[in-house]
């Protein structure tokens, strides 16, 4: 893409405010995590809280159709037989209402795919994270190490599988968007690859002169999410958690499982040294009695 | 032929002797008859149809685990818990094989034993747990994670429960009559324990490690990048407070087992165990110290979780580290088994309280174990102490084989 | 406050060495408390065998020594010089010594006659020779009133003899498996007398192996011993 000289200082201007009133957030990386990958970019401001996504998701993924009279306002989470959900929420100051969509934000250090020990749960190179039913033992690691505790269990079942959002990664394999994106009325879903939505995004905030949060949630957040959202009230306000630190979740057990190997290799020369030494002890004390050393 | 006509009737005496210690089927069965076992039969009567109930329609019908809180007292208790106070094996293997520590040989049978039953029933526990049980030996066998700490767990723990088998196949061997195969076992007892310390060293850490991927839901007292050796260390003073308390426990509830003319000094054993569990803990306080200041949360001592952690950290590790010391310094082996206790509690609670109660600690719902999980859970701890007595009660553990007393 | 990788480097807080440092200054302390004084050290000494000799029954009988039947032992050092002791049988029957007798240096003793005299409890009891030879040391420190010697085959010598007919005595003595069957017999007979409350026998309540005479019989534990020393003067 052309960088004139303007747009660069405006961008720049956008990512030093972001560092700024990100608060928790550190400077932003220099090169971009998952850039090619497949990302949806949703504009709450945009969302008219319609819930089209979740009858299209609900149809596309096979699943029983969304309670459509139940109460927005009701706060409620993806289950393992919806996998997203819009909810409504009154934020302060806020003109009206703001509706979100909750699904699986496909980050792109999952932590649930590192944590998964059969690899149910894999990040493909295109960008959704997906599941794969043959392979799961039912651990519900994943669960646990899901910041955004997206994915849900069938306790109900005898045969039970893990259910989440899988980012229609069929459907995008085959050129088409998302089912929740393709039935969008508003706009509040775009896809695209992970570079255009973040430059969409900070475009959309400049260009909109502080109505949106300077702040793009899901670019820095657990080291980078394939979901990003804008806002125009604080995240908080809108159910975001935005204490979860810029870490990708797959790095926390890194230096733990780097050990693995070395303890393996200096172990056994460290205690057979020990051994030796506490045999020479042993051998040393009993001679002056004249004795045998008795068998290890 | 003749041969075969002989060992036909070789077998009966042989299943008397071996299964109902000799006594005719009939009155072994009356011999079965007392109030424990009668006690353990009621818990069995209700443990175990549950746990078909759970097979059958779901851990949804059986426990509380929800969608926010996927680990929950089986987990907590029988998995966590459970291998940390298995540590015994491992910890008097290698001071009586590596350390070369004599003294402690007549213990190290008694040991390796709960040590393999506790990962046994542990993993069975699991196989509970599991959401699909029949594919546990999936990261094993059909799709490797490495990415993933329980990857490595699992397969720590199924090479780590191999080798405490082969740690106690001499016993078995020697039980059955197979000299030679008894012969082969022990030569690979140094390099099963060396082996064992390796693994234990992994799996003990790597429990805690798991949780290495929770910092946004573990409550920050407990959350720290020292989980690993919080869990290693602590199952080190876990194993050595067990050993304690089970070869206080079996020299009195298995009398009947003990050779009279071996000259076994318990309480000196249990000191020297003392004196170890005293420095182990002391060390243990030290590195608690060093993740609090890692993570520079003291303000949160004084809170409600501060408080609680105090507790768990002070009462049940600070205390027991300091009883332990006195009693080593005294010589007073009640004493140490006082602090073996609190030691043991303390290790439970540390385990559950990583897994369910500092979890999910600001959550608007909190896990509650259902009656029905605290039931399974003391069934498979029932079924791990028949399990023990059975064994105790036939094979060679608490007391030599008399045709290998000389061998060793 | 996300924490980071212990593996990675960082910059230690001035208060992380702080209690690195308080562990190592109160971890000497710690040891030295945990290993105790005094009390624990006397039961050390009691208790614990220095030696991992062979073991029968209760009684640790060394290979390389040769025994009398009254439950002597002697060690042939050179061809000229040999340590005589008493075996484990005889120091745990007779149990905690007030002091021994010994022979002085320049007597001679004989096999088979009585040489030295346990003390304990206001009384003596004889114990026989192993060798013929004369007596050119001996080890009065073997026995320390009030601290037991544990070794009986080690520090707890006795008598270091110029043997004159080591060649004879030594046929006549009992070493090995037939060492080992004696021993065994004698640790029957002495189970024989024991009574019914099998509690003397269990060592897990700090009952004393060492002084089974006394335990048996206080009035007359020496008479016992002597029977098992054959010095009761019917041999």
């Amino acid at each position: 893409m052309n960088l004139s000289r303007r747009t660069f200082f405006k961008v720049a201007t956008v990512v030093g405010a972001t560092g700024l009133a990100g608060g928790r957030l550190e400077a932003a990386p220099q090169r971009m995590a998952g850039a090619a990958q497949r990302s949806m970019l949703v504009d709450t401001t945009r969302c008219i809280g319609c819930r089209s996504c979740e009858v299209a998701c609900a149809e596309a993924n096979v699943l029983p159709d969304p309670a459509l009279e139940a109460p927005i306002e009701v706060r409620r989470v993806t289950d393992p037989e919806a996998f997203t959900v819009v909810n409504a929420y009154q934020p302060r100051g806020a003109d009206g209402p703001r509706f979100v969509k909750t699904q699986c934000n496909h980050c792109v250090e999952p932590g649930c795919a590192s944590a998964c020990p059969v690899r149910a749960l894999e990040k493909t190179a295109s960008g959704p994270v997906v599941y794969h039913e043959d392979r799961c033992i039912g651990c519900r690691y994943c669960m646990l190490a899901c910041p955004f505790e997206i994915p849900k269990y069938e306790y109900h079942k005898a045969v039970p599988y893990v259910r989440k959002c899988e980012f229609c990664a069929d459907r995008q394999a085959k050129g088409l968007a998302p089912a929740c994106a393709s039935v969008c009325p508003s706009g509040a879903l775009q896809v695209g690859t992970r570079a255009e939505l973040i430059e969409e995004a900070r475009r959309r905030i400049y260009q909109n002169d502080g109505r949106y949060v300077p702040h793009i949630y899901g670019e820095h957040e657990v080291g980078g999410t394939s979901w990003l959202y804008l806002s125009d009230v604080p995240f908080e306000d809108i159910g975001l958690r935005t204490d979860l630190g810029v870490r990708g979740f797959a790095e926390l057990t890194q230096a733990s499982l780097a050990a693995v190997p070395l303890v393996m290799m200096l172990w056994p020369p460290f205690l057979m040294a020990l051994y030796t030494f506490s045999r020479r002890r042993e051998t040393t004390a009993a001679a002056p009695a004249g004795e045998e050393a008795s068998h290890g | 032929m003749g041969d075969t006509l002989t060992r036909s009737t070789d077998v009966r005496p042989w299943l008397s002797q071996k299964l109902f210690m000799g006594l005719p089927p009939g009155a072994y069965v009356r011999s079965l008859v007392t109030p424990g076992n009668i006690l353990a039969a009621l818990i069995l009567a209700v443990g175990v149809p549950i746990l078909i109930y759970r097979f059958v329609y779901g851990l949804g019908a059986v426990t509380n685990l929800s969608q926010t809180t996927p680990w929950g007292l089986w987990i907590g208790f029988d998995m966590l818990a459970g291998i940390a106070l298995a540590a015994g094996g491992y910890t008097i293997a290698s001071a009586v094989y590596i350390f070369g520590l004599k003294e402690y040989r007549p213990i190290v049978r008694p040991a390796v034993l709960t040590g393999f039953l506790g990962y046994l029933f542990a993993v069975i526990a699991l196989l509970a747990d599991l959401g699909q049980p029949w594919r546990i030996p999936y990261p094993i066998v059909y799709s490797a994670g490495p990415t993933s700490v329980m990857f490595e767990v699992g397969w720590c723990v199924f090479l780590y429960t191999t080798v405490l088998f082969i740690e106690f196949t001499p016993a078995l061997f020697e039980w059955l009559g197979l000299r030679t195969l008894r012969r082969y076992a022990v030569q690979l007892t140094l390099s099963a324990t060396v082996f064992g310390v390796v693994l234990s060293t992994l799996h003990q850490s790597s429990l805690g490690a798991l949780f290495l991927m929770t910092p946004t839901k573990l409550h920050p007292l407990w959350y720290s990048s020292f989980i690993p050796l919080y869990f290693f260390i602590s199952s080190i003073a876990a194993g050595l407070s067990m050993v304690i308390l089970e070869t206080a426990l079996a020299h009195r509830l298995f009398r009947d087992q003990l050779d009279p003319s071996r000259h076994v000094d318990i309480d000196a054993l249990i000191l020297g165990l003392a004196k170890a569990a005293s420095v182990v803990l002391f060390t243990y306080i030290f590195v608690q110290l060093q993740g609090l200041a890692d993570g520079g949360d003291w303000a949160l001592l004084l809170t409600a979780y501060g408080g609680w952690y105090v507790f768990e950290v002070g009462g049940l590790a600070a205390v027991p580290c300091f009883l332990f010391a006195h009693a080593a310094r005294t010589a007073s082996a009640p004493l140490a088994r006082i602090a073996a206790a609190l030691t043991v509690l303390g290790i439970i609670l540390n385990r559950l309280n990583v897994s369910v109660v500092a979890m999910n600690w600001n959550a608007s719902e909190r896990y509650v174990p259902s009656w029905m999980e605290i039931v399974v859970s003391v069934t498979i701890v029932t079924m791990g102490l028949l399990t023990y007595r059975w064994i105790v009660s036939r094979m060679p553990v608490l007391r030599e084989h008399p045709d290998y007393a000389d061998a060793h | 406050m996300i924490p980071h990788d212990i593996l990675t480097l960082y910059a230690a807080k001035p208060v992380e060495y702080l209690i690195a440092v308080a562990f190592l200054l109160l971890f000497v302390p710690f040891w030295r408390y945990v290993q105790g004084g005094q009390a624990v050290r006397e039961r050390a000494v009691a208790r614990a065998p220095r030696l991992v000799p062979r073991l029968v029954e209760w009684f640790a009988l060394p290979e390389r020594l040769s025994y009398h039947p009254g439950h002597a032992w002697v060690r042939v050092e050179r061809d000229d010089l040999a340590t005589v002791g008493m075996d484990d049988f005889a120091h745990k029957l007779v149990g905690p010594l007030v002091g021994v007798r010994l022979p002085a240096p320049g007597t001679r003793v004989a096999l088979g006659e009585p040489a030295w005299t346990l003390l304990a409890d206001n009384r003596g009891v004889e114990m026989l020779s192993p060798v013929d030879g004369v007596v050119l040391e001996t080890n009065p420190g073997a026995v320390t009133p009030g601290r037991p010697t544990d070794d009986p085959y080690g520090r707890g010598w006795l008598l270091r003899v110029q043997p004159t007919r080591l060649g004879a005595n030594l046929r006549t003595l009992l070493n090995g498996e037939v060492a080992r069957r004696w021993t065994a017999a004698a640790a029957d007979a002495l189970r024989g007398r024991l009574s019914p409350e099998l509690g003397l026998v269990y060592q897990d309540g700090g009952v004393p192996v060492h002084g089974v005479a006394r335990s048996l019989d206080p009035e007359h534990w020496d008479r016992i011993a002597r029977e098992f020393f054959l010095t009761d003067g019917d041999h």
